[in-house]
């Protein structure tokens, strides 16, 4: 799907901070980010660990309050979750009482979307087709490897046919092998669907891999230090010439020397 | 350049091309034959059922030797009365009722069904109150900081201690055994309960919340099923406790009961009825923690516990 010109989801000025309620202070997480996202687009945020990423994503969920600036999707200020935005949890956030069906049912369950029965029953089809789990079912997720918990937390998010897709290192705790395999589903079914995805990540490769954009965000307070455009035509994950070309090893190296400070930084605590 | 034209109709076709050739590749790679049919091997029917035959074989012994043991060995049976007659004070006294108007009961099963009633009677009372309460606490923090004090406080009392006063309170009623009970049970399953709440795992309120769950739900779909196996465990400790109540309860006030026919046979040198009634005790405490293991396997198999 290509991409259009419509802003979807626009920050401006977003301040983010919490409160540390031992010391009586207020810890800033994200200060003053300025970011249009537009429809159709595949961003990547990228930046030490602690640095507000999640805050971010949280923030545009409606998950978490802001303390300053706005966010808005589609124009409207994000004040509560909705059907529109579908997050991915790095610790996949199933339930573990219901099966891999249920679990992807469950937003059904929550809100009234206005579609029927059937309609239900055919997109839970879809879902489990386009991740791959059909035959998967009735499996309870503890039945289940660590990369199909993930398929499943990714088909429940995909249940409700959402603009956008909030991904959260969804593949942190995946090992490497898989991981590549789905890196390589989650640029198919983003793809296919055609939705905006806000995607974090510790990985450069996966973040070259995926993006169209990759938000390089600084350490304390979080900060967008850089903006890298990402022009490999799609699908690179299946296109072995991608990683090896030139472009792929300047940009990892651009890439790293933007948070390789910001990451020496938070292992020495500063 | 436009991320528009970056990201043409052409690549989006060429990707979808190449998505479908992968998951062809894939389907072909899926062996049909990758889940096999294992038969019947002698092994195999070993292996299920070796712990039992084990546990049985060695208390077959187990009775065997305390039955060679008391009948050459130079032991008076006031102290330790052979297996067998232990055995046959069980059946008679199970098989028999006491007739009717009999001032007192030699009859096991009268007593045992006293005990039992009460017991269940306690626990169904202090499961009313325990989860609800439980819950509660958990869910709100001004429920829980006034509560929290008075129940860590009678958690933490030695239960036996409170005897005498409900004694006073009730006289030697049945009513004031039961309410023993209740005062010894209902603790762990109102901690147990409160544990389980404020434990569900962030993530999965977070999960609930961004599909849509407004607080009614958090706690229907989420927090419930999640403190469900806590309330399970927190009722297996107040059986435990429970029957302490009970024989706390009848020993020290009560002219029925399994505990009052501990003391009873004890009296009257009858030291067979006295190992009839502990041994009575062993398998029904066992029977009903294990009916919860096996309640809370099958309502939350994802836990997986590990059992002692």
């Amino acid at each position: 799907m290509p991409i259009s010109n419509e802003n979807i989801i626009v920050a401006d000025n977003l301040t983010i901070s919490y409160d540390l309620h031992r010391e009586r202070k207020k810890l800033i997480a994200l200060q003053d980010i300025n970011l249009e996202i537009k429809k159709g687009e595949f961003v990547v945020l990228v930046g030490p660990s602690g640095c507000g990423k999640t805050s971010f994503i949280n923030a545009v969920s409606g998950l978490i309050p802001k303390s300053g600036g706005s966010v808005k999707v589609r124009g409207e200020e994000v004040t509560a979750p909705g059907p529109d935005r579908a997050m991915v949890f790095q610790d996949y956030a199933l339930l573990p009482w219901r099966t891999v069906e249920s679990n992807i049912r469950l937003p059904y369950e929550l809100q009234n979307l206005g579609i029927s029965e059937e309609e239900k029953k055919q997109r839970v089809k879809n879902c489990l087709e386009l991740v791959d789990l059909a035959g998967f079912e009735k499996s309870f997720p503890y039945e289940l490897s660590g990369g199909m918990k993930q398929r499943v937390g990714i088909a429940r998010a995909l249940a409700t046919n959402p603009d956008i897709l909030l991904a959260d290192e969804p593949f942190a705790a995946i090992d490497a092998m898989t991981r590549e395999a789905m890196q390589a589903e989650m640029e198919r079914i983003v793809m296919e669907t055609g939705q905006t995805c806000v995607f974090i990540t510790h990985s450069i490769d996966e973040a070259i891999l995926l993006g169209d954009r990759v938000v390089v965000i600084s350490y304390r307070p979080g900060k967008i230090k850089e903006i890298v455009n990402i022009d490999f035509p799609r699908p690179r994950m299946n296109n072995s010439e991608v990683k090896i070309s030139k472009t792929y090893a300047e940009l990892r190296d651009h890439i790293w020397n933007l948070v390789k400070d910001e990451a020496m930084q938070t292992t020495r605590g500063e | 350049m436009e991320l528009s034209q970056r990201r043409s109709n052409a690549d989006y076709e060429r990707g979808i091309e190449m998505a479908k050739a992968t998951e062809q590749i894939q389907y072909e790679t899926d062996d049909p034959n990758r889940i096999q049919d294992v038969g019947w091997t002698f092994k195999e029917v070993w292996r299920r059922t070796r712990g039992f035959v084990v546990t049985s074989v060695n208390l077959i012994i187990f009775f065997i030797l305390w039955e060679i043991v008391t009948t050459y060995g130079n032991i008076n049976s006031l102290f330790l009365p052979k297996a067998s007659a232990m055995f046959q004070e069980l059946w008679v006294g199970m098989t028999t009722r006491a007739p009717e108007g009999a001032v007192f009961s030699g009859s096991i099963l009268d007593h045992f069904l006293h005990s039992f009633t009460n017991l269940m009677t306690g626990l169904a009372i202090a499961m009313a109150i325990g989860i609800p309460g439980g819950l509660l606490m958990g869910g709100n923090k001004y429920v829980e900081s006034i509560l929290s004090p008075y129940v860590w406080a009678l958690a933490s009392l030695p239960r036996i201690a409170l005897v005498p006063l409900f004694i006073l309170f009730l006289g030697f009623t049945t009513t004031m055994q039961v309410t023993i009970i209740v005062i010894s049970a209902v603790f762990p399953i109102v901690i147990n309960a409160w544990a389980g709440v404020k434990t569900t795992e962030k993530s999965l309120l977070a999960a609930a919340k961004v599909f849509g769950a407004n607080r009614v739900q958090l706690y229907y779909k989420v927090v419930l099923p999640y403190t469900l196996p806590f309330i399970i465990s927190g009722i297996q400790q107040g059986i435990g406790r429970g029957l302490i109540g009970v024989v706390i309860a009848e020993l020290f006030g009560g002219s029925n009961g399994l505990g009052y026919l501990i003391q009873r046979s004890a009296d009257t040198f009858n030291t067979a009825m006295t190992f009839a009634v502990l041994l009575l005790l062993i398998v029904m405490s066992l029977s009903l923690i294990n009916f919860t293991r096996w309640l809370e396997a099958k309502v939350a198999p994802w836990r997986n516990v590990n059992h002692l």
